[in-house]
């Protein structure tokens, strides 16, 4: 199979003015649309409606927040509402008892709340979905019961009254227009800077560990970490939220922290879109004026509050926002962007060195001595001595359930071992966990192939590049590329055309057939420049055509010094491509040696066939 | 040809891999038919696009000369097709006895005689009659999983990987039983990795690889031939 | 006699909460999913049973059939309205469904009866026994039996009916059941039903002692969550033995100054509302040391 690698882009040429997407073109015009309505309000409306928008832009913020903890990392967290009130609180308190003015607060107002997620995320984070939701509420009671009961500081269940309006470099903001205006700066603000962190590198780690975690362990991606960022992102946002709420009302009350605040703010993300800032102002404009809009219906809206919630998770489950996104995108022609121009990697300063050094020294690229992993009663790896060289390919077999892919699992760090020991060019890696097993030079690939379907096959690559430069700076720089990231996109554009994979880079991967998307997952894998490859089943799913190409191409990588480790059930494509095999039969190692060898050995023959010699002719 | 099961050129997807492609098979009643091949050539998913826990794209799934293909697993299950999933999959925290229970859709007293009828055919399972399904070995579950199978009164049985997991001896203890099963007019449907055994209790055979029928005939010539040999180690 | 007195109450209250927790963790194994709407259902139990009472005029224990029969449909109602249409997607959508349904539920019953707090039915009459100095009142003695008799009635309907077997089977491996024959869709339907009616069944038990507002729910699910929780996420028993850790913990609390004389100075503090707080922190320390609950899970043996 022959692919054109031609990049449809020269590097000299002036960039061609891009068509914007048809989700960008959506989420343009719903700003628009936004802004024109915000201003004509600011212009037209009474007091009573300008409050009311005030309101709904600061819970745009607060959803805007929530999206990062709930929408990109994926975690159901019900404690939304209390960062917001201890915002609130902190930014109240401060101003009626010290005299504090609303932007000199702020470090406060917004530090306190993140310091309480800070200390809940140690315990909190590391919990299933079941039990995070189940914890995250019980903080939010246990900090309303307190703010209830602490009534010496926090005004009890009446509250404190007579906060001042919102004060920025000593100008007060009078209600009215005003408010209106400086909250919906900040929303604005708050909108860019978060549209900025999704799109880049940071946002798509957090879809990497959302909707393929193991994947996101494979190329070292450190999934605690980024859930955690994405937590204190969520409380500084609610605390910021909060403040700008105190200071609107004019009251604090522990209304602020109760239950039907984190409804309210789910709600709006699940309504809006869970991932795209535009959706929270959307959803937020849509909730908080809507009980206005049925005001006829008086005790009954709030039952239609329930109503739009259930009628959009299961008839609309991307949201409003990503519906018309949907629908944009099936009525517009999709205008692919320009792919970037192919950059050979470089090579690793060290592990580079580690291979030449190994080379020299013969020292094994992979040393797995005497591994044991049981589940229950079962030894699933017993007893296992392997040794993969620089260059060489190692082809393992055995029947099912033999513990071929617990192998693969052990030495990538998603098993820990019950004993032995696996080292990587003489160093002992046994026990690390994944993603810094990844870093050290381990890729592998799975059996069901893990891509972030949404995700550009060039994304999906590019995202496994530098994993350990993934932060906010670059979400900083607003209007300017991330070098890291161009740089990234320009490697793995290499990498799918080294994969022949090249045409398929600016498309999403969960639309490649699946011969291109087993091989978008080795470039990914690629990407980590490992010194070792496991490779689970390469060849399942793809025709004899896509084989031959596959076993093209890992010979290549053979050649370059990488060692390979592949499992697999299909003889034809493994034997010629392996130097050596060896055969597991119920997670014992029954035979070693050259695939000819393996292949006629009398144990391998039995484990496979039962009685070997009824089945084969002398 | 008088069949109980006829599978007309089925094509299969899952996620996104084409598993079967144009598969035909029969099974005639009371013949036993073996389903051989290597790991993922797709014997579990042939069994469960007859069951129903997944659907043919093309093609046609019948039995008793009635198309079955767009049935509910449960109402295939009513009509006389009995089904033993790959990794025995009893219900762990019934008891043995209710597990049996539990699969018979006829009265009190016939509902009795058939847990009888399953402790005389695997009489192991007698002693473990009010123990928790979980705590029975390996081959003790997959017993209770054939008998689960078979309260229906099935006319096929679909019996996915009986000697997975499982030492020789018990394999052949668990496979030796297919031909009592068959003598009470059962047809038997068999996917098996282990071939010899497998051949030495069928009538006939099919050869799958990568999704696709690769040879097929009597259970002793293919027990001859290479192409059993060739579709598990290559050539 | 304190103590004692401490667990008679305990064991009224805590029986009431176990038919809570027990519906919840039934629908918990039938679907995989956690009912935010079952604290709800508590309180629309509690609001029917007033509206029964009012209607009808009978005792609370009368009342419990029709009721019985009303949360039935309504469990059969949520489960087509909050599980069916997003049973394909991830679990914690069902979260977020059911908590949809909870804010109807919750709302609708604030347009019928308003936010005030009402009393139901007691179950029998009012008045009490004195047995030495223990007071056993008729209403909590009848909590009691009620309780006792559904979770009897329920060990029943699982153990030795086929349907209750069918709907185990359905809880522990949906497809298998599927393929032996059992029609699973509405084997999970009935759960929901189960559940509903078990938690309807507490809102009358309840709501004579504690009375039944709109906004009660949040506050009742968050007891059955914890209780199963403590007592082994998916396992039956456990949540049987997390509802009572939970009454016993809410009765001892504020009555310990007077159990430890110590602690007689400090009197004060030893309120309902820190005795939630102490509870909730103690929650959050068992689930940063045992991220699996306390008593483990109750995983399902799958070879």
């Amino acid at each position: 199979m022959t692919m054109p690698a031609t990049p449809t882009l020269s590097p000299s040429a002036v960039p061609v003015r891009q068509r914007p997407s048809p989700a960008m073109l959506v989420n343009g015009i719903i700003v628009v649309l936004l802004g024109l309505y915000l201003v004509w309000s600011g212009m037209a409306a009474g007091n009573y409606t300008l409050r009311v928008l005030s309101i709904a832009g600061i819970y745009a913020l607060l959803a805007i927040g929530y999206q990062f903890i709930f929408g990109h990392a994926g975690a159901l967290a019900l404690s939304q509402g209390t960062f917001m009130g201890v915002g609130a609180y902190a930014s109240g308190i401060l101003a009626v008892n010290y005299g504090v003015p609303f932007d000199l607060a702020l470090p406060i107002s917004v530090g306190l709340p993140v310091l309480l997620a800070l200390i809940v995320a140690a315990p909190v984070l590391r919990l299933e979905t079941h039990y995070f939701a189940l914890a995250t509420l019980i903080i939010s009671q246990v900090v309303l019961l307190i703010a209830i009961e602490w009534i010496s500081f926090t005004g009890g269940a009446n509250g404190i009254g007579g906060v001042p309006p919102i004060r920025i470099f000593s100008v007060t903001i009078p209600p009215g227009w005003p408010l209106l205006a400086t909250v919906w700066g900040f929303v604005a603000l708050g909108a860019l800077l978060a549209w900025q962190i999704a799109r880049g590198r940071l946002g798509q780690a957090w879809a990497c560990v959302r909707t393929a975690p193991s994947a996101a362990a494979a190329i070292g991606l450190d999934a605690s970490r980024l859930r955690l960022t994405a937590f204190l992102l969520s409380a500084a946002y609610a605390g910021f939220a909060g403040s700008l709420y105190v200071h609107a009302l004019r009251v604090i009350s522990p209304d602020v922290l109760s239950f039907p605040i984190i409804v309210s703010c789910l709600t709006i993300v699940v309504v809006g879109s869970r991932l795209r800032p535009v959706g929270a102002l959307l959803g937020a404009l849509l909730i908080i004026l809507l009980p206005e809009w049925f005001r006829d219906l008086r005790d009954y809206y709030l039952l239609a509050y329930g109503c739009i919630l259930l009628l959009v998770v299961v008839i609309a489950p991307a949201g409003l926002l990503g519906t018309l996104e949907l629908l944009a995108g099936q009525l517009l022609p999709a205008s692919p962007s320009p792919a970037p121009s192919p950059r050979p990697l470089e090579p690793l300063a060290v592990r580079g060195a580690a291979v030449k050094t190994s080379e020299a020294a013969a020292a094994p690229v992979l040393d797995v001595s005497r591994l044991c992993c049981s589940f229950g009663g079962v030894r699933a790896v017993d007893d296992v001595s392997l040794r993969v060289m620089a260059g060489e390919a190692l082809g393992l077999i055995g029947p099912n359930g033999s513990g071929k892919t617990t192998l693969v699992n052990l030495v990538s760090g998603f098993y820990v071992p019950d004993s032995g020991r696996i080292a990587l060019c003489g160093e002992n890696i046994t026990g690390r966990s994944s993603y810094r097993i990844a870093r050290a030079g381990v890729a592998r690939t799975f059996q069901t192939v893990a891509l972030v379907e949404d995700m550009t096959a060039l994304d999906n690559v590019s995202i496994a590049r530098d994993v350990n430069r993934i932060g906010l700076g670059a979400a900083l720089r607003v209007g300017l590329r991330d070098p890291v990231q161009t740089r990234a996109r320009e490697e793995a554009a290499f990498l799918l055309e080294q994969m022949g994979a090249a045409d398929a880079m600016m498309r999403p991967a969960g639309s490649l057939p699946y011969g291109v998307r087993r091989r978008v997952e080795i470039a990914r894998a690629l990407a980590v420049q490992p010194t070792l490859m496991l490779l689970d089943e390469p060849a399942a799913g793809l025709n004899e055509t896509e084989q031959s190409d596959l076993a093209q191409r890992l010979r290549a990588l053979l050649k370059q010094g990488t060692a390979l480790l592949v499992i697999e059930h299909n003889m034809s494509f493994l034997a010629p491509l392996v130097d050596r095999m060896a055969c597991l039969d119920a997670g014992r190692l029954i035979a070693e040696g050259t695939p000819q060898h393996v292949k006629s050995d009398a144990r391998v023959l039995e484990a496979y066939l039962g009685t070997a010699s009824e089945l084969v002719p002398a | 040809m008088n069949t109980v099961l006829d599978i007309e050129q089925i094509e299969v997807r899952y996620g996104g891999v084409t598993a079967l492609r144009d598969v035909s098979l029969k099974v005639a009643p009371g013949q036993a038919v073996a389903l051989l091949g290597a790991n993922g050539a797709g014997k579990s998913t042939l069994l469960k696009t007859v069951i129903g826990l997944m659907r043919a794209r093309t093609g046609d799934v019948r039995f008793d000369g009635r198309s079955i293909a767009t049935l509910p697993p449960q109402r295939r299950a009513r009509l006389g097709v009995g089904y033993c999933p790959e990794g025995r999959r009893t219900f762990p925290g019934l008891q043995v006895r209710e597990n049996l229970m539990v699969a018979c859709w006829e009265g009190r007293a016939e509902r009795e005689r058939r847990v009888e009828e399953m402790f005389s055919l695997f009489p192991a399972l007698r002693q473990k009659a009010d123990h928790l399904a979980w705590q029975l070995s390996g081959g003790q579950q997959q017993m209770l999983a054939i008998g689960r199978s078979l309260m229906g009164r099935p006319r096929l049985l679909l019996l996915d990987e009986p000697s997975l997991g499982l030492s020789p001896v018990l394999t052949d203890e668990v496979i030796g039983r297919i031909p009592a099963i068959k003598q009470t007019g059962t047809a038997i449907l068999l996917a098996e990795q282990n071939a010899a055994k497998a051949l030495a209790v069928c009538d006939h055979a099919y050869v799958l690889q990568t999704g696709k029928v690769v040879g097929a005939g009597p259970a002793g010539e293919l027990a001859r031939s290479a192409d059993v040999r060739k579709a598990f180690l290559g050539g | 006699m304190l103590a004692l007195q401490l667990l008679f109450n305990a064991i009224a209250l805590g029986a009431a909460y176990a038919l809570v927790a027990l519906g919840f963790v039934l629908i918990l194994n039938a679907t995989s999913a956690v009912n935010f709407a079952q604290g709800d259902l508590v309180m629309v139990g509690g609001f029917g049973a007033l509206a029964f009472g009012s209607l009808l005029g009978l005792p609370g224990i009368v009342l419990l059939v029709p009721l019985l029969v009303v949360m039935i449909g309504i469990g059969f109602l949520l489960a087509f309205v909050a599980y069916f249409p997003v049973r394909k997607r991830p679990p914690d959508t069902v979260f977020i469904t059911t908590i949809a349904a909870g804010i109807i539920m919750s709302n609708g019953a604030n347009a019928i009866f308003g936010p005030e707090p009402r009393a139901t039915p007691s179950l029998v009459s009012s008045g009490d026994w004195q047995i030495g100095g223990l007071v056993v009142s008729y209403q909590s003695a009848a909590v009691i039996i009620v309780a006792a008799a559904l979770i009897v009635g329920l060990h029943l309907l699982f153990t030795r009916t086929q349907i209750g077997r069918r709907l185990r089977a359905t809880a522990q491996d949906r497809d298998v059941a599927a393929s032996i024959g059992i029609p699973v869709n509405l084997m999970v339907a009935a759960t929901f039903a189960v559940g509903a009616a078990l938690a309807g069944a507490a809102g009358l038990l309840l709501s004579r002692n504690f009375f039944v507002s709109p906004t009660d729910g949040a506050n009742y699910m968050l007891k059955a969550y914890i209780a199963v929780t403590l007592g082994g996420w998916g396992s039956i028993p456990g949540a049987v033995i997390g509802a009572l850790i939970i009454a016993a913990f809410e009765v001892a609390f504020p009555a310990l100054p007077a159990l430890i004389p110590a602690l007689a100075p400090y009197a004060e503090a030893f309120t309902q509302v820190w005795s939630t707080v102490v509870l909730y922190v103690l929650i959050l320390l068992i689930l940063w040391q045992r991220p699996q609950g306390l008593f483990g899970e109750a995983v399902r043996a799958r070879p």
